[in-house]
């Protein structure tokens, strides 16, 4: 499916700003079954700098400095992406998990690479109740593809899609306490769970295509973005990605933008100012509109 | 008996402890010397036990003149030992060493590049990419093609032990901001002068060339495009554990001493901001701030410490970081059992000096021996230096590592190598490690021919440090083994004048006048309360009273219960209470330390003589050493006006006076309070003659007026005689000077016109007026003094405003959520 995406963050101060420095993970990320044309991002002010180069993890990373002083940033990217149905490996998702552990079999190919995901992350520290929980799903000899979905389908289940259950702070023992949380918290739950059995898995950010209420006209502006989780598997180059926050695995009408360990990695924006303002007020817009 | 004999005498008697054996850095298995001292022999064994104390109190005595402290972490700095006896390590001994710390420096070196490239180590199961992945030091935004550096590692340091068949064993690698060259050449400094004669006939390798060596590396380090490159060592402040090191290396190589604050990014490169707005491109940085606090925006997001934009600085090679901000991943003690195999994989040679044996828990094999040996092997998380693993309960720390096994190692627990040290009126065996220092210049690496040694007590935490001497094998050897250095000298080093920097200057200025305003003003009313002690309800008593109530508005605080003399050495000693001597002087110091880089060795040496006056006044309880203590703090705060004068008329100079000036019209208008009542005429007599004398201005005083004080004479001198340099219109007037030498001077700027206004004020007043009494009061003296001191904290204000304004403070992109 063919898509344009935009997404504006816009915040405003008290009190002028007179150095802004950001960075960004905003534009969607080149793919196998992902293709992104004229993709752009512009900052308001006018930034005495800005750059993009590709992260450690290959994904697009906007950096920027803005000097004339101002109360209002405005971030805006946007693309024109084509997305594929992934092409998984169904024969290695049918292998049992427990060979997708990279650490076990450092000859396979990318497993090195693998164990980077694999590792406790700075959001995603270890957690025994998580281990507890995926264990159920983890069952000896499963295959992959199905304890995996297994899994998400029981976060689906158990866990209640709210917002303002959680803070940006939240752990992920404060997301098991309260059964509750956004996309973030069930992406870094996934990881949490699948991480404590020696799996590698990613989180990954970009956005997901929503269909307008039945008799309703597209509001523009009005979807979000998103973030979920991808497992590895040994012998493909494809990860699966899979939902928890919907239940399905990703398809086209998911568009990438960024991975990394966790959502710490890949914020879609973060910064430093230097000013006295003390309070700020965001506003994030964020439209998929799809493209014929 | 010399202490040496006995030392050696007492090595050959059978130990009672059971401690097991180890390698004697001085007496051989036979109870001789070993090679390396021989030449020492004849001076080295002459020294009693009374010649070490003498020269354990001269070294402490340099050191506290300097002003060498060191502090453990989350404690406050103590000062740095020294012991009297250097660790001496003759040529042949030293020669394998010096292959092994160069080639173990190429070797990491090189893993920095593989690491933070193209990952073949990891690739080829080499090292497991579990000890890479998993380290806190592995800085992901300095893993990127455009980040790319040949050479990353400029300094490394490490820790070495030597074991009982006399072996050095690399104990850890430091590489992220390796301390210790500082403290090294200060022992040196110290050891050289309090045992010339032994220094001297030694034959060893001097260490300050290195120090040039280290400069031209820095140099070299720069794009070699830029001419003359602007090198600063960028510190986390003075209350850094190891803030004397980094001030001392950064004098020592004559570059400025820099903070976070101090820098800024634009347009992708480094700019120290400069007085008056100006900036200045930075070429090299030597780091000293941990890399994950070095950049806000990229890394540690709630570091003050660092300067956004800076990772991006570095991949745009626009700057360069030593050592990069990647290598702290060499600090990882999981890295060590795997670097034979990396040295044949990158080097094509076997390792040749040796690390401590070491096992990774993430290799099961090493897992279970650790788990089996938790009893004997010390434990340490890869990425957490400190200790604070060792004496835990086996049980606990297995339970830790087998949660998380890739996150830590056992290690063997070398029996380090011994060597006399002075302890107790003799010479005792205590365990010690060396640290050494490797250096990239030109295109090999060099350690110094030296170091620093480090003695341990028995819980392993370091005690004491000894000079490291290591002689030449033919006395025309060139020091360091280098020719052609270009000795560099500090007064090359154009001196950096950041606000920063002023500021701490400016307050230096008003500590230095506060804390001789104050001296003075004690010292006056101690001489009178040693007469009118004992009479409460005569002159000289009511006088007291009112010296000491002056004393308090100066000082802030209030009246003992315990007596007058009780008051007054709080005044002195008590740190906490606002006003004392010893706060004023505490910040004094602080504003020091943070511009060590600019002032004369010499201005520790007057911290040293307050040290010790106050050592003295806390041993003897004695009111005359309240006398003594207090006169030889005023002569050390003499001697810091002394050595101002010496400095470089530059802004600083010009800082450190305005701020002087401005505090003694401050002081002053408080002081002149004491003759606002009427109290009688004797009483006010002895009160107007105690405030001349607190002003120093008696004998001028004499000379104009005679021997008859009265109150419109003594306020004409105090307050606008324009050639007694204690009044406050001459205070005015050299204040107003100075802020008109600044470069930023208009002439109109608003401190000098709010002070140009105070002059003209003070200038018009009438003294008859002024003295004027209403009842018992004189009530326009006090409201002048009240107007004078509201002008000038508005002066103040407006100093501070315009000429130390850092601009507004950092903070993230996302503020609190506002309406």
């Amino acid at each position: 499916m063919k898509f344009q995406v935009w997404h504006r963050t816009t915040y405003n101060y008290d009190k002028p700003v007179t150095d802004s420095f950001g960075v960004g993970h905003l534009t969607p990320r080149e793919l196998g079954w992902q293709f992104v044309s004229t993709p752009q991002v512009t900052i308001d002010p006018m930034p005495a700098d800005l750059t993009q180069e590709t992260d450690y993890y290959g994904n697009l990373m906007t950096y920027f400095q803005v000097t004339s002083a101002h109360t209002e940033l405005q971030v805006t990217s946007s693309a024109d992406v084509e997305v594929l149905v992934p092409a998984y490996d169904e024969a290695a998702l049918a292998r049992p998990w427990e060979e997708a552990r990279p650490s076990a079999q450092p000859g396979v190919p990318g497993a090195w690479q693998a164990v980077d995901f694999a590792l406790p992350s700075p959001e995603v520290p270890p957690s025994e109740r998580a281990r507890a929980y995926a264990a159920e799903s983890l069952l000896p000899g499963r295959p992959l593809g199905e304890a995996v979905e297994d899994l998400m389908h029981r976060i689906h289940t158990d866990f209640t899609y709210e917002v303002g259950a959680t803070t940006v702070t939240s752990t992920v023992e404060d997301v098991m306490t309260n059964r509750a949380g956004v996309c973030q918290d069930f992406a870094h739950l996934t990881l949490s769970c699948l991480r404590s059995h020696g799996l590698a898995a990613r989180y990954v950010s970009g956005y997901l295509a929503t269909d307008p209420p039945p008799g309703r006209e597209r509001i523009v502006g009005a979807d979000a973005s998103h973030a979920w989780a991808a497992v590895w598997v040994p012998g493909s180059d494809i990860w699966l990605a899979i939902d928890p926050t919907n239940d399905q695995r990703v398809g086209d009408r998911y568009v990438t933008t960024a991975w990394g360990r966790d959502y710490g990695d890949v914020p879609p924006l973060k910064g430093v100012i230097f000013s006295d303002a003390t309070t700020s007020t965001l506003k994030v817009e964020v439209d998929v509109a799809p493209l014929s | 008996m010399t202490a040496l004999r006995d030392y050696a005498t007492a090595l050959s008697q059978p130990t009672l402890t059971g401690a097991g054996p180890r390698y004697d850095e001085v007496v051989g298995p036979d109870g001789a010397l070993r090679g390396s001292w021989k030449g020492l022999a004849e001076l080295a064994v002459n020294l009693t036990g009374s010649d070490l104390a003498r020269l354990h109190a001269e070294i402490d005595r340099f050191l506290t003149n300097d002003g060498v402290t060191y502090a453990r972490a989350g404690r406050t700095p103590g000062p740095w030992r020294l012991d009297p006896m250097p660790l001496v390590i003759s040529a042949a001994e030293w020669a394998p060493l010096e292959t092994g710390l160069a080639q173990r420096a190429e070797l990491l070196n090189a893993i920095l590049v593989d690491l933070y490239g193209d990952q073949v180590l990891l690739r080829d199961q080499v090292i497991p990419p579990e000890v890479v992945f998993g380290h806190a030091g592995f800085v992901r935004p300095m893993a990127r093609k455009s980040a790319a550096d040949r050479r990353p590692l400029v300094v490394a340091a490490a820790d070495l032990g030597r074991g009982v068949d006399g072996s050095w064993t690399v104990l850890s690698d430091r590489a992220q901001a390796p301390s210790g060259i500082g403290y090294a050449i200060e022992n040196r400094r110290v050891i050289s002068q309090v045992l010339p004669e032994l220094y001297r006939e030694a034959g060893l390798h001097r260490v300050r060339p290195f120090l040039s060596a280290f400069r031209a590396a820095l140099v070299q380090t720069a794009d070699p495009d830029v001419v003359d490159p602007r090198i600063v060592v960028l510190s986390p402040g003075t209350h850094s554990e190891t803030a004397f090191d980094q001030a001392n290396v950064a004098a020592s190589l004559g570059l400025p001493l820099v903070r976070g604050s101090d820098l800024e990014v634009r347009e992708g490169k480094v700019y120290l901001r400069e007085y008056g707005g100006s900036r200045e491109q930075v070429d090299v940085i030597l780091r000293r701030v941990d890399a994950s606090w070095s950049d806000p925006l990229e890394l540690r997001a709630d570091s003050q410490l660092g300067v956004a934009g800076l990772s991006e600085a570095v991949r745009r090679g626009t700057v360069r970081i030593v050592n990069g901000l990647g290598a702290g991943i060499l600090e990882n003690p999981g890295l060590l059992p795997f670097l034979p195999a990396a040295s044949e994989a990158l080097l094509g040679e076997s390792l040749r000096l040796p690390s401590v044996r070491t096992w990774w828990c993430g290799d099961p094999d090493s897992l279970a021996h650790v788990v089996a040996n938790l009893g004997n092997l010390a434990v340490r998380a890869i990425d957490r230096p400190g200790d604070e693993l060792v004496g835990q309960e086996p049980e606990h720390l297995r339970r830790l590592i087998t949660a998380q096994p890739h996150r830590y190692v056992g290690q063997e627990q070398l029996a380090l190598s011994q060597a006399p040290t002075f302890a107790a009126g003799g010479l005792s065996p205590a365990p010690l490690t060396l640290r050494t220092f490797t250096l990239r210049y030109g295109s090999v690496y060099r350690p110094m021919i030296g170091g620093l040694a480090s003695l341990h007590d028995d819980d392993g935490v370091g005690s004491a440090s000894k000079d490291v001497w290591v002689l030449k094998g033919n006395p025309t050897d060139a020091d360091q083994g280098l020719v052609g250095v270009l000795a560099h000298t500090t007064v090359q080093a154009r001196p950096a004048v950041v606000p920063r920097a002023l500021d701490d200057l400016y307050w230096f200025g008003r500590y230095v006048a506060r804390t001789e305003d104050t001296l003075r003003l004690l010292l006056t009313t101690h001489a009178l309360s040693e007469d009118f002690l004992s009479r409460p309800g005569s002159v000289g008593g009511r006088a007291t009273s009112v010296l000491l109530e002056a004393l308090e508005r100066l000082a802030g605080g209030h009246r003992s219960e315990d007596g007058v003399e009780h008051d007054l050495r709080s005044l002195l000693l008590d740190g906490n209470r606002p006003g004392s001597v010893a706060q004023s002087v505490s910040a004094l110091r602080d504003c020091a330390q943070s511009v060590r880089d600019q002032l004369s060795l010499d201005v520790w040496k007057s911290f040293g003589s307050y040290d010790r006056a106050s050592w003295e006044l806390v041993r003897h309880d004695h009111s005359y050493q309240i006398a003594d203590s207090a006169g030889r703090m005023l002569n050390a705060t003499m001697a810091l006006h002394g050595i101002t004068g010496n400095m470089v008329r530059d802004e600083g100079w010009r800082m450190i006076h305005v701020g002087g000036w401005l505090e003694r019209a401050l002081q002053l208008t408080q002081m002149l309070r004491m003759a606002v009542v009427r109290r009688g005429i004797d009483i006010d007599r002895m009160v107007l003659n105690q405030l001349l004398v607190a002003a120093d201005s008696t004998v001028t005083y004499r000379r104009r007026y005679g021997g008859y004080v009265r109150p419109r004479t003594v306020l004409d001198l105090l307050l606008l005689d324009p050639e007694n340099p204690r009044s406050l219109l001459f205070a005015l007037t050299e204040l107003r000077r100075h802020l008109g030498d600044l470069k930023s001077s208009t002439g109109s700027t608003r401190p000098e016109r709010l002070l140009d206004e105070l002059i003209e004020e003070c200038s018009g007043i009438d003294l008859y007026a002024l003295v004027s009494l209403d009842g018992e009061s004189r009530p326009h003296l006090t409201r002048q003094l009240n107007l004078v001191d509201r002008q000038l904290l508005v002066l103040t204000d407006a100093i501070t405003a315009v000429h130390f304004e850092a601009g507004p403070p950092m903070r993230p992109l996302g503020l609190a959520e506002g309406p």
